[in-house]
């Protein structure tokens, strides 16, 4: 048996439809087309919590991943527990890196191999975040990000509905596309969702304890992640979020492919 | 729908702040300061503003540039080609590329050569001044205009009067996104009318040369196919009309809150082509004839030896800064074609062509073929695009004699940003993943057919998806087998694939139609 998916007209013609609906709208249509085959990505940002919170009001069954590193500051792991006592049915699928791969990684480079070479680092990207990522997408049809256009220039064209061709074609949302920080934070706000605990620390984007840092007023956001590289890969920066599929591209040019 | 804001344009939409916070046209004079600085410390914001300048990053996007030289109706004198070959084999690894837009890519140039590399290009007479951005991108006209014997008049004046008028100018470098223009009178209207945003359509009105008008075309990830305005535009007031709907759409900040309805298309989905004629007569202050163009025989590729002119296939569009310069040895005027080719004007030596490594005897088929940039220059390409193409024409050379294979266009994408236009080849190829057994990575296709820029031009449909690039040779052999044993008399491949059924196309295939994933 098999399941015939949208193609690229017609994600192109959704993805025009669903210009200025607000976020719950596309949720609400994507998860009746696709539930069960679908999943919310998030890395425990702002973002992530807004879409769980409208997602979970739709269908309290809707199915949340990340990928757990290995790495992971532990404040992210104490939001984890606040999301499952606000949530009782919190369907949270927490992601491993395969072990061998990680173990053979850490003989050859160490376990601290990213501060020495942009290679080194996004070799760890790719171990720890991106293969698992890939694996767990490989079981569904579509899936929800937290992608804003106003997160980086390069992101402003960002549509609603698109057919993921990095991975496998599936279906790929972005219900806060349209949306500004301030706006994620209005939300957060009024419904006083619970937020990863390093934000009042000074931190502007959560990711691996060792690759991220708060960074001060008037400091580039660009200090807070991955601040000791040079010929890093520009456009991507510190918003360089592995759900854009640029973060592979730039992996499979300049560490080789996966295959 | 209520008019938005300005205010609520610069909230919703980041690139709308970055061209109003410093002019990316500015960007030439800032180069200095950008190299003194170093790579490191450009802003982000800088690296966009850069494409205003034809400059985009190559993949990975760690210091080099793809740089797109305009060409306007893609024409260029014996000391341009010279130029552009010297810079490909001065700063671009000896590269360079033909596109379906007339215009040539170098790669791999470094910001520390970018003032030399600009200085060469303006001195030969060349810019890149809104190549890329939000700006009128190179008009396109037909490669024979001037030349060939059936034509309705010489176009050329007006492609270049309208490239005078909007390249680099500062009114038509704020649009909301980038815009595109064609521009012909040849017999056949060779330069895709359909696809543009704004075509102009050569026709005799009353033994008056002008055109007649389409608007709203596109492709990308959301495909159009132009609409008549119905109006007949005299030849001397081409500009001025372009203009005028320009100035609708870019005046409109409805388009202008969100990038992904921000092409003319969109307001033509909106007001109809019925909506923009009255606003442009509106706006001019004086009412045009009707006009409807008659219909159009299938647009010709020019190709092949002809009375004043030799068109000569460019194999994926690759052309080398060698072959550039020994071109310009030859001291003919060129003409880059849409579809990734060449044109020679004059009486043309086609050994010496042939010594180029550029014979004129290539076959249609590779003429035909279009392949996008994609790897490894490209940071949105998924697939191969170049050298996938590439083995496919081969395979099918070697498969069926060229007298078969006449006429069949091949157009391959990496992404669905369609620059080798899949949506309109008689089979279009774009990139996509599947995962193997192991959930291991790989390249894949997804098959479009049924599309076309015969007329009536038609946007063809994905039939065959996920197709792994292992098994696309064997489906492609299938296809266009089926196509020379059925075909009657002269008949298309897309008008064979339109009367043959999804079902028969499938057991030809071996494969079924628009499948997705097994549950």
């Amino acid at each position: 048996m098999s399941v015939e998916l949208l193609d690229d007209l017609e994600a192109g013609e959704l993805s025009v439809a669903f210009e200025g609906e607000e976020p719950d709208a596309l949720l609400e249509w994507a998860l009746e087309r696709f539930s069960p085959r679908i999943a919310i990505s998030t890395a425990f940002q702002a973002d992530g919590a807004v879409l769980l919170h409208m997602a979970y009001a739709i269908d309290p069954d809707v199915k949340l991943f990340s990928v757990d590193t290995g790495r992971l500051p532990q404040e992210t792991f104490e939001l984890v527990e606040q999301m499952r006592e606000r949530y009782p049915r919190l369907n949270l699928d927490l992601l491993s890196p395969d072990a061998e791969t990680v173990r053979t990684m850490v003989r050859r480079h160490g376990p601290n191999l990213f501060y020495r070479s942009v290679e080194n680092r996004l070799l760890c990207c790719q171990v720890r975040k991106v293969l698992p990522l890939q694996r767990y997408l490989g079981g569904l049809d579509a899936w929800i990000t937290g992608l804003r256009r106003d997160q980086w220039a390069t992101r402003s064209d960002i549509r609603k509905v698109e057919i993921d061709h990095d991975h496998g074609a599936i279906v790929k949302l972005n219900p806060l596309a349209e949306w500004t920080e301030d706006e994620v934070w209005d939300y957060v706000r009024e419904h006083d969702l619970p937020v990863n605990p390093l934000y009042a620390k000074g931190f502007t984007s959560i990711g691996c304890a060792p690759c991220t840092r708060p960074t001060g007023a008037g400091e580039n956001l660009r200090a807070g992640r991955w601040w000791w590289e040079q010929g890093a890969p520009k456009e991507c920066g510190i918003h360089c979020a592995i759900e854009t599929g640029g973060l592979e591209h730039e992996l499979r040019a300049l560490v080789g492919d996966d295959r | 729908m209520t008019k938005p804001t300005l205010e609520l344009v610069l909230k919703r939409n980041s690139v709308e702040r970055l061209k109003r916070e410093k002019s990316p046209l500015g960007m030439l004079d800032e180069l200095p300061a950008l190299i003194a600085a170093g790579y490191e410390e450009v802003p982000e914001e800088d690296i966009v503003r850069l494409k205003w300048w034809g400059l985009y990053h190559d993949k990975p996007k760690v210091g080099t540039f793809m740089l797109r030289v305009k060409i306007p109706g893609g024409i260029l004198q014996p000391e341009q080609l010279r130029a552009i070959g010297e810079l490909s084999l001065l700063y671009g690894r000896g590269e360079a590329e033909l596109t379906t837009r007339q215009n040539v890519q170098l790669h791999y140039i470094e910001l520390k050569a970018l003032p030399e590399v600009f200085e060469r290009l303006h001195a030969a007479g060349l810019t890149s001044a809104g190549a890329c951005g939000d700006t009128v991108r190179n008009i396109t006209g037909c490669p024979v205009a001037g030349l060939a014997q059936g034509e309705l008049f010489d176009a050329r004046p007006v492609v270049e009067e309208a490239a005078r008028f909007f390249y680099g100018n500062p009114d038509y470098s704020d649009l909301p996104r980038k815009h595109k223009i064609a521009i012909t009178a040849c017999a056949d209207a060779c330069a895709a009318p359909e696809i543009n945003c704004i075509a102009l359509v050569g026709a005799l009105h009353d033994g008056e040369e002008g055109f007649g008008v389409l608007v709203g075309g596109g492709l990308s990830s959301v495909p159009r196919i132009a609409r008549e305005l119905g109006v007949w535009v005299p030849k001397g007031q081409a500009v001025e009309v372009l203009a005028a709907i320009l100035d609708e759409w870019r005046e409109d900040l409805r388009y202008r809150v969100s990038r992904v309805k921000a092409r003319l298309k969109f307001m033509i989905d909106d007001i109809g082509p019925e909506g923009m004629r009255a606003r442009v007569e509106a706006r001019l202050g004086r009412r045009f004839d009707d006009f409807s163009l008659p219909p159009l025989p299938r647009p010709s590729n020019h190709l092949g030896v002809h009375d004043g002119w030799v068109g000569v296939p460019v194999h994926l569009g690759l052309i080398s800064g060698d072959q550039l310069v020994a071109l310009a040895e030859l001291g003919h005027e060129a003409r880059i074609t849409r579809q990734q080719n060449l044109v020679l004007v004059g009486d043309v030596d086609v050994d010496a062509l042939g010594r180029i490594g550029l014979p004129v005897d290539a076959g249609a088929l590779r003429g035909d073929a279009i392949a996008c940039t994609g790897e490894p220059h490209c940071n949105f390409s998924v697939t191969e695009t170049k050298t996938r193409m590439g083995a496919l024409v081969q395979l099918l050379e070697s498969r069926f004699d060229a007298r078969q294979l006449e006429g069949l266009r091949l157009h391959l994408d990496g992404c669905p940003h369609a620059c080798a236009q899949h949506w309109v080849g008689d089979i279009g190829f774009q990139g996509t993943t599947v995962r193997d057994q192991q959930g291991r990575r790989q390249q894949a296709y997804d098959v479009y057919l049924r599309g076309g820029l015969d007329r009536p031009a038609q946007i063809a449909r994905p039939l065959f998806r996920r197709v792994p690039s292992e098994e696309l040779d064997g489906l492609v052999v299938a296809l266009v087998g089926g196509w020379a044993r059925g075909r009657k008399e002269e008949e298309s491949f897309r008008v064979w694939c339109e009367r043959t059924s999804d079902g028969e196309l499938a057991q030809l295939a071996g494969r079924e139609i628009r499948v997705g994933r097994a549950a």
